[in-house]
């Protein structure tokens, strides 16, 4: 099935080289898991500070067992502290 | 309200979302604003400018010079000051009808708490995970309003704290996991990024004080400044959130 990957800001690094600065279109396994797509692309847990499917909040909890659905658009920022 | 002040604020009161009523209460408002830095420049000066009654300003750094080409709040000669001395400054100079106060050291413990208790809402414009999660932990524990905002290299975030609407806090966020050294020192940050947190989160302190909050609850804005790139999204209240799932 095809789902997309965006990686903002810091997280624009871990993207192979391609089109977009920060999205990627993906073909993977039906039913992939979030975290293990996530893992794809070596991002560490506490780097995907937010993970967004579709533009809604996945908490960190749910993200081992979401299974991804055909077209899903998957958005991952990570976290910031300073100021 | 005085005349003056009608006059001063009359764009603000021309706003049917503002009007008096908004006025009155942001000139009624005291503030603390956590860190005088390149979020809280922006924020303190448009807080100070719309009329908010009193802010306290809290910061224990003094102004280097690389500092200047993002915290617009002080200036070449302020370089060696401390930069709540530095702020204040700045502040009565763009509106002395603002009462400013300094605590120009590291506020901890039972003293930020009772700092915190003693004002209306809080802006966190601090620079690392520890204070932010003592200031979220005492805006809970004392039902007090938080603005917090974070802003390094090209990226920057926003989210808002209201108890009065049992909302999500800072820990439903961030788990106390996160203990990043990043500063904007070894990162770098482009001047603006932080003045625009910084100015949002000025503008969400103003709309919440003038009653204006209800669509800001549960609401996170993250900021990609390079592609002009802004995320909002909806964060719920974590039920297992070691400081607000009591509260
Ligand atoms: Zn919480």
């Amino acid at each position: 099935m095809n789902v997309s990957i965006e990686l903002y800001a810091s997280l624009m690094k871990h993207l192979p080289p391609g089109k977009s600065r920060f999205r990627r279109d993906l073909k993977v396994d039906d039913g992939l898991i979030l975290n293990r797509l996530i893992e794809q692309f070596h991002i560490k847990p506490e780097e995907a500070h937010l993970v967004l499917i579709n533009g809604h909040y996945i908490d960190a909890e749910e993200r081992d067992d979401r299974k991804l659905a055909a077209g899903d658009v998957v958005s991952i920022w990570p976290p910031v502290a300073g100021g | 309200m005085k005349q003056n002040q009608k006059d001063r604020y009359a764009r603000h009161i021309r706003l049917s979302q503002i009007g008096e009523k908004g006025q009155q209460a942001i000139l009624d408002a005291s503030i603390l604003v956590v860190g005088v830095g390149g979020l809280g420049s922006p924020a303190a000066m448009y807080l100070a400018a719309g009329g908010v009654g009193k802010l306290i300003l809290n910061d224990f750094d003094i102004v280097e010079t690389s500092n200047l080409q993002r915290q617009i709040i002080h200036h070449n000669h302020s370089v060696g000051e401390n930069k709540v001395d530095s702020g204040q400054q700045t502040l009565e100079m763009l509106n002395p009808e603002t009462k400013v106060e300094v605590i120009p050291y590291q506020l901890e413990g039972d003293e930020l708490k009772q700092t915190i208790e003693s004002v209306d809402m809080v802006l966190d414009c601090s620079d690392n995970y520890p204070t932010r999660f003592e200031v979220n932990r005492y805006c809970v524990e004392t039902g007090t309003i938080l603005v917090s905002g974070a802003a390094i290299r090209l990226e920057g975030q926003i989210m808002n704290y209201q108890p009065a609407t049992n909302s999500a806090c800072y820990q439903c966020l961030y788990s106390q996991a996160y203990e990043s050294e990043e500063s904007c020192e070894v990162e770098g940050v482009l001047g603006p990024v932080v003045g625009v947190i910084g100015t949002l989160q000025a503008l969400q302190a103003l709309l919440i004080l003038a009653g204006l909050g209800e669509e800001l609850v549960n609401r996170l804005l993250m900021f990609d400044a390079q592609g002009m790139h802004w995320q909002g999204v909806t964060l719920p209240k974590n039920p297992n959130c070691p400081v607000c799932s009591g509260h």
